[in-house]
């Protein structure tokens, strides 16, 4: 292979970077010929990639329809749906009756208030989990308590859903067996205004706290044990440890993830509130994506819908990469 | 950082705490699925009285579990849901194989470019009314298919994989060609057999992906004989359509299924929505926990 040129190169639409080789033979011709390979190259490159390309094909044609193609028909936020077609183009008209509608407020807010909660009260947990799990000194009694704590991970929201409705449950729900036996009221947590977002909160914490701890935990394993010697020797006890060295060394995983957890801020996480939903709670949970689903596969709003959507799609765009830019910048990991 | 330093009454003292709120963590974690499935194997009679905190069965009976899998909604969405999650795995795991081995290869002309559609995809998302629109004009509403080969490749498995791939040493590969091999030799006969612990966790991130998934059943399949089990579960549990699984002429009449407590019944379908993942969860575990480890930010 010839170098490539140095400085700044124009790349084809394969992808390719001239290299000095077709560099000198093209020069004199017109500047679009420039950008190709020469045929021969081209040539020789199809004979040797198309095996790999064939092999890629159903992946990528994959990406193209269900990636690409949606992005396409996103076009209709921009007109009026009608039912013979075709659609009117209307412009930014679907935006303006959004953002002039009070329930895009309120879903809005509500959306903010449940990721805000989340990341006040579900981000902590499973980095104290971890540090907890980290000062279990028996191997096989961390793994058995990692197995218990992790399970669900990997359960669905609807069975997840079942089980808070069967333990919140007003009259045979653990819960409320317990407040009844100490005396309180009980309370029907699932159809109250007031702790639906917290019931959100809490079976977020079942989900995730044993699961995400894990990450936290490669980190702490990762860490130089030296450390910890010379802090014993220092005669540092378990918690000047934790502060002074299992801590500082997982601020950068705690950053990264606080980063991407705020990237994803206006997905408050559509399969848990639709399972949590009912008709006394929707007000107060209805988020982004719920009002999307309800406005465009209910109510047949399918041009002001897919406007939230795309409000949301780009607003989300736009938080992830700057949480990316800004993770890759401070700690050195991105999403990606 | 086993020390053999005597630990003072006050460490021990610390380390019976620490000990405890994980036991408490555990507690949280599985009371709530061992009330349930206590409350599946519970006797008839004494299901209306059985406590939420209770994990072991009040008498023992069947009739749930015997009465749940042999009702056609049930055993229709068992089958659903395991056909359609079998297909999509392998739809997932093959494209998913093939199109990170050929992301791999340094050479490749137009890597740069895929790479960054496939980076794209991860932060734009169009929403769900213009895939809905997709799925219509494509003429898969109401077909199973709409829901396997929905994404059935993913950005962030096939970004695992092409780590993966990245890592396999070049002498070996080049080995296969100097025995004349071709491409599509070398990667189902050299790659591939390598990539066994790769492919396997890809299979499971897959498996749990797809046997877990409701919402795109929910809206594209009209037709309730085609639901996966956990459409099936949430029509029962979480919108309470109790006629769905007792049958319209039961409830009016009190008999059959009708007879069975309700709450009962619910359990028991939780746990034949979760008992594949169960029976999986072993070996889930030490994937999962191993792709995770080794730096997948997503699992």
């Amino acid at each position: 292979m010839a170098e490539p040129i140095e400085g700044r190169v124009a790349v084809s639409s394969n992808g390719n970077v001239p290299t000095r080789d077709t560099h000198a033979r093209n020069v004199g011709r017109e500047s679009v010929s420039r950008l190709l390979p020469s045929s021969a190259t081209l040539r020789a490159q199809v004979r040797q990639w198309w095996p790999y390309y064939a092999m890629m094909a159903p992946g990528l044609i994959f990406f193209i329809i269900w990636h690409y193609v949606p992005i396409w028909e996103a076009k209709m936020a921009f007109e009026q749906v009608r039912i013979i077609p075709p659609n009117i183009w209307v412009g930014l008209k679907n935006f303006q009756v959004l953002f002039s509608s009070p329930i895009f407020y309120q879903v809005l807010a509500n959306t903010l208030i449940i990721s805000g909660m989340k990341i006040l009260f579900v981000f902590p947990v499973p980095i104290i989990v971890a540090l907890l799990l980290n000062e279990i000194r028996s191997g096989k009694l961390r793994g058995t308590l990692q197995s218990a704590i992790y399970l669900p991970h990997f359960l669905s929201w609807v069975v997840i859903s079942g089980v808070f409705i069967a333990l919140l449950s007003p009259t045979d729900g653990a819960v409320n067996q317990i407040q009844t036996a100490l005396g309180f009221q009980p309370v029907s947590y699932m159809t109250n205004t007031g702790t639906i977002r917290w019931v959100l909160v809490i079976s977020e914490i079942w989900r995730s706290a044993g699961w995400d701890s894990l990450l936290y935990l490669a980190a702490i394993f990762a860490i130089d044990p030296q450390l910890y010697e010379a802090a014993e020797m220092d005669g540092a006890n378990r918690w000047q440890k934790i502060w002074h060295v299992t801590i500082p060394g997982i601020v950068p995983t705690i950053a990264t993830l606080f980063i991407l957890n705020m990237g994803m801020f206006l997905s408050a996480d559509l399969n848990q509130v639709i399972n949590m939903q009912n008709d006394v709670n929707a007000s107060t949970i209805d988020i982004l994506d719920t009002y999307v689903y309800r406005l465009g596969l209910s109510t047949g709003e399918y041009a002001l819908a897919t406007a939230a959507g795309l409000f949301k799609a780009v607003i989300g765009m736009i938080l992830v990469v700057t949480s990316h830019l800004v993770s890759k910048r401070l700690t050195g990991k991105g999403v990606w | 950082m086993a020390s053999s330093v005597r630990r003072s009454p006050l460490e021990r003292v610390e380390y019976v705490l620490i000990v405890s709120t994980l036991l408490l963590l555990v507690v949280f974690t599985l009371q709530p699925l061992l009330n349930l499935l206590a409350l599946s194997f519970t006797e008839q009679g004494k299901v209306a009285g059985f406590s939420g905190l209770s994990i072991v069965p009040d008498g023992f009976s069947l009739d749930v579990w015997t009465l749940l899998l042999q009702h056609p909604n049930v055993q229709r969405g068992l089958f659903n849901s395991i056909w359609m999650t079998t297909t999509s795995v392998l739809i997932g795991v093959m494209g998913t194989a093939l199109m990170a081995w050929g992301l791999s290869r340094p050479g490749l002309p137009g890597r740069r470019l895929i790479f960054l559609m496939v980076l794209v995809t991860i932060v734009f998302e169009p929403g769900i009314i213009p895939d809905y629109f997709l799925m219509k004009r494509m003429g898969l509403l109401n077909s199973p298919w709409s829901v396997i080969l929905y994404k059935a490749v993913s950005a962030w498995y096939l970004i695992i994989l092409v780590r993966f791939f990245e890592e396999i040493p070049k002498e070996l590969l080049e080995a296969a060609e100097l025995d004349g091999a071709n491409p599509f030799q070398t990667f189902f006969m050299v790659v591939l057999p390598l990539a066994k612990p790769a492919l396997a966790t890809i299979a499971l991130f897959y498996f749990v992906l797809h046997w877990n998934e409701f919402f795109r059943s929910m809206i594209y399949l009209n037709d309730q004989t085609k639901w996966p089990l956990q459409v099936v579960l949430r029509q029962f549990v979480i919108e309470g359509d109790k006629i769905a699984i007792v049958g319209a002429n039961n409830a009016n009449n009190n008999i059959g299924l009708a007879q069975i407590n309700i709450r009962a019944l619910k359990a028991g379908m939780i746990f034949i929505t979760i008992l594949p993942i169960l029976a999986l969860y072993p070996f889930i575990l030490k994937y999962f926990t191993k792709g995770t480890m080794s730096g997948a930010l997503k699992g």
